[in-house]
């Protein structure tokens, strides 16, 4: 095994061990993020089987498609986050805006 | 000739974000027609609350910046709670005239709308400003264009009437910029009738600095996009 291989298995496993033990999930998540993981680690340790699968879909390299697939996910993650913080500030907003309202007072 | 107005039941709603230096100033002149005046602190850095002090307006604060839009929405709420018969927006910096606001009312008053847009490019209204400043106005008027399919002569003017009907409906949910644009888009919605009206722009130093820039514009378009999508 190469030393890049074995930081990016011990990457995997670490952020595994912290999602369980930081949030929790249901098993549906848990199962999900297992089999993620062990894909990952698969791949990791058979580089070539990705190319097997990239060639499939008409890309060269199996580095290639990860790399299109991570852009995705990445996009996809982002787009998330902003819908939350978005209603997250609308949130808040109402709150400010309600405090505001409550404490108005009138100057002489 | 519109009916008489009791000027304690117009509420001018006043969004101020560290106007401190003008806001004395701006409040007094309207205080002086006899309008109820509803100053929102969009959370200054410096509370201009001890600006105020010997002039009775309402004095609302949002503890932290949430931007113009979300101040308009707070002092609209509050006049529409406190039976206000008309609701003015009229910005902190300055740059408008109180004295405009009867020439706003008016179509309101005869009931030819329930909302009307100050515009500073009317016949009629009078403004110095330079070349730069209007080609970002050109390029906001173009983004309400887009947006809204409503060509009017000015975008982003914070001078503003609303009748009992409109401000009943308004809920605005663009905090920033952009709540000029989504205005448009509920007069469309909604149906409302509306009419531009020149007022007079005063263009200081000082509001020059606080005025709408290019980069302004681009912030304003993605937020309109990112509300589309995201709702």
């Amino acid at each position: 095994m190469s030393g890049i291989q074995i930081l990016l298995i011990g990457g995997v496993i670490a952020i595994f061990i912290y999602y369980i033990a930081r949030f929790r999930n249901a098993l549906a998540d848990l199962i999900i993020l297992g089999i993620f993981s062990a894909a990952a680690v698969f791949f990791i340790l058979y580089p070539d089987e990705t190319t097997v699968i990239a060639n499939k879909l008409g890309v060269q390299r199996g580095a290639d498609l990860l790399f299109y697939i991570c852009i995705l996910f990445f996009i996809f993650i982002i787009v998330k986050l902003y819908a939350r913080i978005r209603r997250l500030e609308s949130k808040l907003t109402e709150i400010i805006r309600q405090r505001a309202k409550d404490e108005a007072k009138k100057t002489e | 000739m519109p009916a008489a107005i009791n000027h304690k039941d117009v509420f001018v709603v006043v969004p101020a974000y560290n106007e401190q230096t003008v806001i004395r100033d701006v409040v007094s002149e309207l205080v002086d027609i006899g309008y109820t005046v509803v100053v929102v602190d969009d959370g200054s850095k410096t509370s201009p609350e001890p600006f105020l002090k010997g002039l009775p307006v309402y004095f609302l604060q949002h503890e932290i910046n949430m931007g113009q839009g979300a101040a308009l929405q707070t002092g609209i709420e509050f006049s529409r709670e406190h039976h206000a018969s008309y609701i003015i927006t009229f910005d902190g910096d300055g740059q408008h005239n109180a004295d405009d606001i009867k020439k706003l009312l008016e179509p309101l008053q005869t009931n030819e709308a329930d909302f009307t847009l100050g515009s500073r490019f009317l016949k009629g209204a009078a403004h110095n400003m330079s070349g730069a400043r209007k080609q970002t106005l050109q390029i906001a008027k173009f983004i309400n264009y887009i947006f809204t399919g409503m060509r009017l002569t000015d975008a982003y003017n914070g001078m503003r009437a609303l009748n009992p009907k409109a401000s009943a409906l308004v809920n605005i949910r663009e905090n920033g910029m952009a709540h000029a644009t989504e205005l448009l888009t509920f007069i469309k919605k909604n149906k409302l009738r509306f009419q531009e009206v020149p007022v007079n722009i005063r263009y200081t130093e000082y509001s020059k600095n606080k005025g709408l820039t290019v980069w302004n514009g681009f912030r304003i378009f993605f937020d309109i996009l990112l509300n589309k999508i995201f709702g």
